[in-house]
């Protein structure tokens, strides 16, 4: 359980803070991770849905029906004022978690 | 069913949304890879390796919107109980509300239930008539040979017809000697009813015919009884009453006779066509039938009537014809035809109960909302939305309805074995009555239904900023409501009390007429004698009769073939009696009762003769024929003229009787019904009058020694003979068992129901009285005194019970003439009555008002003022 919170934890951060720079649609996110990561981290395309529909049953984002560039109809998440909260709160203590887990690796 | 599909249809758009969702991700993928230099087939092929399953990711899907969605439930739930911690008085109130109303309907319904609406154990039972002709002579309808088998050539109605001999009691040879019920049936009886024997046959037309081999079919019950359940059981031979019969089946587990009657075996009725048409013979059936398809009870009536026409035409003496009817009703009607008034009026009794419970539930939710309309709107300003509001709120009353359902079916139970303790044994069908899943279904509906109606109004009021600064006045059309509420409850607790007073009085009637008789310090002790020679059985009577007088401390006894106040006894035409040197009666008396007695049976009852003389013993062996006539018969043959001493033709047996005094009446019919006139003959020395007869004892010993006598005395003659020993007071008491059962139980559903009107009430004016807390004030601040208050409040709650008061006297009036049937010597329109529930309902309601308004007398202006 504990684990598994602290993936999707992750999972979730990286959702949120891609959506802060705008509504995306999945495939977007999915494709603004990998670019942003320069290929390090690749997103499980499968579970990536599930955990959208979560944040936004709890109100952490928002989803709407919108035409991409190429005009197709796609589903576009966008950040909710309590969305916006929560990335705050969460990238706060991920970075503090980062930088412990670098100083620790660091050690020699 | 509308909202059902509405749901389920949203389901499906969700569905395809979520898919769409997916399969554009997978789209756009392909493209990616495509611009990236794959082939179209490559693409799709990698964007589908990339992606997995999308079967499983819907899944994975569909789970996380059900997680989120238990998850608010469970968020509800959780809360709607911190609610109910926080104000336990309203969650009692209404959850004892709710057990009270929904325990007394749920409980009644599964004692009606079985009687009403469960299904017969046949084959489409709703199709089944029972058919005859209704005539004085028996509450029943019945058939006789002759036109039995008329009808069954000529009738074009029912796709069967088929009749059965009223059920005897025989003895059974082997395995173990004893007397059983057999019931002699035609050999269509069981296709009619549309059941077959669980093993073995059926009977054939072949069984059927007169003097054909005896063959017997065996109820479940004596299958397992006396053969231990041996399916080897066919074939085997037994002695029915000196004959021998071969076992053809056993019947199903779940027979029984459409007339509710016992039956240990079925035997085939051998119907003697030339014996049924013999001038003067009288076949006596009972006739059952399955409607032809498509066909109404009315139809089939209506299509029967030529042939009854031309049968009484022919066949009936003129002076008889306008009191013989024609009877086709519904087996069920025939089961239940005593009780099925009474069980409707019951279900009617706790249906209003329910509605008076569910009303209070509504008075409590809406007082509840108005409270709790700043926490709602604090809520909504903090951004939960309207449907969660909603949801919040139908999750809170669902929990409510759960936990009163609960309660109901506790309090269901208990009622339940209340009324099975206290209830007269022979209640058709209460054995049935139980606690099953379509009661509780019936439970759970009513528990929901009431709570989620009534819960769902404060619901979908949209809170507003007014509500968050609880400053809202304008309270018009809700306090209306509630008003109306209470009005209706009063109204519905005035008619229960009306209905329950009234049968309270028909009760008391009942237990305070005169029966005729003395029913103290008497036993009887009855018996029917086997079949076999009549000469053999007049000297066993005789034998019996002395050594029954012998016993020491039997006091007075006497011997008859009935006695009263109940019981099946002779009856003869009123128009055939002839009286010496007299025109002929007149031709429409109805019938006429009789009963063979010994001497001394009038001393041993208790029963007064009021002129002439008793029977003497020395008259047993003259070879005359006294008689003596009840009272009622003899103003009617005789008017005010002196009886005693006139000749009287019995054409039974062609000869002239003396009469030789007049006796008091005794109710002879039950307690309710008035019986026929009777006359009574002596018990000759020699003479059987009947196989059934009843010894009665007027005695200073204690009943169980008695009993105990009579059983040596009667064993030591026959041991076989079953005797059923009671003392009179038992009896009389066995036929005020239902009626008491049923004032009882309605009385108390009436003062539940007053109870639940005044809670009602009380919480009306309570809400009142706190909402004008500062009119109040200000009122007392100008000078009103409390006492101008409390008549103030007073007055509010005086005008919405007389309004509720006029409306019940009117609901009263048009109601209780329904139950006029199971009234003794009380018009339903009984002023007292209506006035007792009139002054119940008054007091409790002025009860319930005067608590809140000294409250409101008590109000310190000074207080009140800065309440707000």
């Amino acid at each position: 359980m504990k684990r598994a919170d602290h993936l999707q934890g992750s999972l979730d951060l990286l959702i949120l803070k891609t959506l802060n720079n705008g509504a995306n649609h999945g495939f977007g996110i999915t494709l603004h991770v990998q670019t942003v990561s320069e290929g390090l981290l690749r997103m499980e395309e499968g579970s990536l849905y599930p955990a959208l529909h979560r944040l936004e049953r709890s109100g952490l984002i928002k989803g709407e029906w919108r035409k991409t560039e190429n005009a197709r109809r796609a589903r576009f998440y966008s950040l909710t004022a309590e969305g916006r909260r929560r990335l705050a709160m969460t990238e706060r203590s991920w970075s503090d978690v980062a930088r412990g887990i670098q100083k620790v690796l660091e050690f020699v | 069913m509308k909202r059902l599909l509405q749901s389920l249809l949203r389901k499906f758009r969700r569905e395809a949304e979520w898919s769409e969702e997916l399969q554009a991700h997978l789209e756009m993928r392909t493209e990616w890879h495509r611009e990236h230099g794959l082939t179209p087939a490559d693409a799709r092929a990698a964007a589908r390796r990339q992606f997995g399953s999308e079967l499983a990711a819907l899944e994975a899907l569909r789970s996380v919107h059900v997680r989120a969605w238990l998850e608010s439930l469970w968020q509800d739930a959780r809360q709607s109980l911190r609610g109910f911690r926080r104000s336990p008085g309203f969650t009692a109130v209404a959850v004892a509300t709710l057990a009270v109303g929904i325990g007394a309907s749920t409980g009644v319904f599964s004692i009606v239930d079985p009687l009403l609406f469960r299904s017969l154990p046949y084959y489409r039972g709703d199709r089944l008539v029972s058919v005859g002709f209704l005539a004085p002579l028996d509450v029943n309808e019945f058939q006789l040979g002759a036109p039995h088998l008329d009808w069954q050539r000529r009738q074009t109605v029912f796709q069967y017809l088929t009749s059965m001999r009223p059920g005897y009691r025989c003895d059974l040879g082997s395995p173990t000697p004893q007397r059983i019920f057999c019931i002699a049936v035609e050999s269509n009886f069981l296709k009619t009813l549309g059941i077959s024997p669980m093993i073995g046959r059926d009977f054939t037309a072949d069984d059927d015919r007169p003097r054909a081999p005896l063959v017997a079919l065996l109820s479940s019950g004596l299958w397992k009884r006396e053969f231990g359940g041996d399916q080897n059981v066919l074939g085997k031979g037994i002695d029915v009453d000196g004959e021998p019969a071969r076992i053809i089946g056993v019947l199903p587990n779940s027979f029984e006779m459409p007339q509710l009657g016992d039956a240990d075996l079925l035997l085939p009725e051998q119907l003697d066509e030339a014996v049924a048409r013999a001038p003067g013979a009288t076949v006596f059936l009972r006739s059952f039938a399955r409607l032809r398809d498509g066909l109404t009870i009315q139809q089939a009536r209506g299509g029967l009537r030529p042939l009854f026409d031309e049968y009484v035409q022919h066949e009936v003496p003129a002076q008889l014809r306008s009191e013989v009817r024609l009877v086709v009703r519904s087996v069920r009607d025939r089961q239940i035809q005593d009780v099925k008034l009474a069980s409707w009026m019951l279900f009617g009794a706790v249906q209003a109960l329910l509605l008076l419970a569910c009303a209070n539930v509504a008075n409590l939710l809406l007082a509840r909302s108005a409270v709790r309309r700043k926490e709602l709107a604090l809520r909504a300003a903090i951004g939960a939305g309207r449907g969660r509001l909603i949801r919040q709120l139908l999750t809170e009353n669902l929990m409510l309805g759960l936990l009163g359902g609960a309660a109901g079916c506790a309090v269901a139970w208990a009622l339940l074995h209340m009324f099975i303790a206290i209830s007269p044994a022979g209640i058709v069908r209460l054995a049935e009555a139980k606690i099953d899943l379509r009661i509780l279904a019936f439970a759970l509906a009513v528990s929901l239904l009431s709570t989620l109606v009534f819960g769902l109004a404060p619901a979908l009021e949209r809170p507003n900023a007014e509500d968050l600064a609880g400053w809202r006045y304008a309270e018009s059309s809700r306090t209306f409501f509630r008003k109306l509420l209470v009005a209706t409850q009063v109204a519905i607790s005035l008619v229960l009390l009306t209905g329950a007073s009234l049968l309270l009085k028909s009760w008391r009637n009942l237990e305070a007429q005169p029966l005729g008789f003395e029913r103290e310090h008497l036993v009887t002790a009855s018996f029917t004698l086997r079949n076999q020679e009549p000469k053999i059985q007049a000297v066993l009577l005789r034998e019996l009769e002395t050594r029954l007088r012998e016993i020491p401390g039997g006091g007075v006894v006497a011997l008859a073939d009935s006695i009263p106040p109940s019981g099946a006894m002779h009856a003869r035409p009123y128009s055939n009696m002839r009286i010496a040197g007299r025109p002929p009666v007149a031709t429409n008396g109805g019938m006429v009762a009789f009963r063979w007695v010994t001497p001394e049976y009038f001393r041993a009852m208790g029963i007064r003769i009021l002129s002439g003389r008793a029977f003497q013993e020395s008259e047993r062996a003259s070879g005359e024929s006294p008689m003596i006539l009840s009272e009622s018969l003899a103003r009617k043959l005789f008017g005010n003229e002196n009886p005693v001493g006139r000749q009287i033709e019995l054409s039974a047996d062609g000869r002239w009787s003396k009469v030789v005094g007049v006796a008091a009446d005794v109710k002879n019919a039950g307690l309710v019904e008035e019986g026929d006139p009777e006359y009574y003959r002596l018990r000759m020395n020699d003479s059987l009058p009947d196989r059934t007869n009843v010894a009665v004892f007027r005695t200073s010993l204690d009943p169980e020694t008695l009993t105990r006598w009579i059983r040596h005395e009667v064993a030591a003659l026959d041991p076989s003979l079953p005797v059923t020993v009671q003392t009179m007071d038992a009896r009389v008491e066995h036929l005020m068992e239902r009626p008491r059962l049923v004032s009882v139980l309605v009385g108390l559903f009436a003062l539940m129901g007053l109870l639940l009107a005044a809670v009602g009430i009380y919480g009306v004016i309570s809400f009142l009285v706190a909402q004008r807390t500062r009119e109040i004030g200000v009122r007392m601040a100008i000078g009103a005194t409390p006492r101008d208050i409390a008549l103030l409040i007073q007055k509010h709650a005086g005008l919405w019970t007389a309004a509720g008061a006029i409306a019940g006297v009117a609901g009263s009036m048009a109601l209780t003439r329904l139950v006029r049937g199971l009234l003794f010597e009380v018009s339903p329109s009984d002023p007292w009555s209506l006035l007792a529930g009139l002054g119940a309902v008054m007091i409790a309601a002025a009860l319930a008002a005067w608590v809140p308004s000294r409250r409101a007398a008590k109000v310190d202006p000074a207080i009140a003022l800065r309440s707000e």
